[in-house]
């Protein structure tokens, strides 16, 4: 087949246009969805930011070595994810579930530095409607955006624990951790946006 | 399409996340000019999502068709978000009596 015969045959459906399962598309279609989520929440922030005139200082109400062990322990599980759905690639079920079960301790960790840090900022008296450093709108906006995120941690967290129990039956196959690894990356890549457009800009 | 990245491969975009993470904690907390500030962090921004898309979401093994569906779909409707609704929202705010 010619080059452009080829790229026709894609185009008009006729061969899998996209070349993956329909898991798989649904699971990108999904992220899709979900990423617009996160940026209707990060655009209305930015326009608010931008309307409120001032904004408080992140540095004087976060803190930043909690923020900084935060990226690095979720980065560090979507590495952990990596090689688990490496390891499911080659076959080694074990090690798969091994390592989607480091993932998955990543995860709690996380949640439970983020439940700390919620709970740091609620007793100096940030709510949704008012905190003591300025705006309304940007004790409003971390509760929403970054607990938006902590519950698809969470949900992430169960997914992962229902992928381990799978794995151990011998139930999930090798696309399966893979998909388990798509939801978990994005969460990741959502908190780098989150960090750099919240917590550092 | 079968990819099978190394695990070396996921650990070292693993150590090249983390250095660009403390590189954006470390010029934010430099104090430079706000633009540059944003520039810089913005840009580092991307880098890192492209990493963790091409490499742990393994986006360099799929079609041509699925990268640009999900990159380019995503992107430019994100940036509607930004680009239209913003300017749109801000001179709205100007038209209001306060």
């Amino acid at each position: 087949m010619t080059q452009t015969a080829a790229a026709e045959a894609h185009w008009k459906g006729g061969a899998s246009p996209f070349g993956v399962s329909w898991q798989k598309l649904m699971m990108w279609l999904f992220l899709m969805g979900d990423a617009l989520l996160f940026a209707g929440f990060l655009a209305s922030y930015g326009f608010v930011r931008l309307a409120s005139g001032t904004w408080p200082e992140q540095s004087e109400v976060f803190t930043m070595a909690l923020i900084g062990t935060m990226t690095f322990v979720l980065i560090t599980s979507s590495a952990t994810m990596a090689t688990a759905v490496g390891a499911a690639q080659r076959g080694d079920l074990a090690k798969a579930r091994r390592f989607v079960l480091l993932t998955l301790l990543g995860g709690v960790i996380f949640l439970g530095m983020q439940a700390y840090e919620w709970t740091n900022i609620i007793h100096e008296g940030a709510r949704l409607t008012h905190n003591p450093w300025g705006p309304p709108a940007f004790s409003s906006f971390f509760f929403m955006v970054t607990g938006f995120h902590g519950t698809h941690v969470l949900i992430g967290v169960l997914i992962l624990a229902i992928t381990t129990i799978r794995l151990g039956a011998g139930k999930t196959t090798e696309e399966g951790v893979e998909l388990a690894g798509l939801y978990w990356h994005f969460v990741d890549l959502i908190w780098v946006f989150i960090f750099t457009l919240f917590y550092l800009i | 399409m079968e990819g099978h990245t190394s695990y070396r491969t996921y650990w070292m975009v693993w150590v090249l996340l983390l250095i660009l993470t403390i590189v954006m904690i470390f010029v934010e907390a430099a104090r430079l000019p706000a633009a540059a500030t944003v520039l810089l962090l913005t840009i580092a921004m991307f880098v890192k999502a492209g990493m963790i898309g091409t490499w742990f979401m393994h986006l360099r093994y799929e079609t041509r068709a699925l990268v640009l569906a999900v990159v380019l779909g995503t992107l430019i409707t994100a940036a509607f978000l930004w680009f239209l609704l913003i300017p749109d929202a801000l001179a709205t705010l100007e038209m209001s009596p306060r």
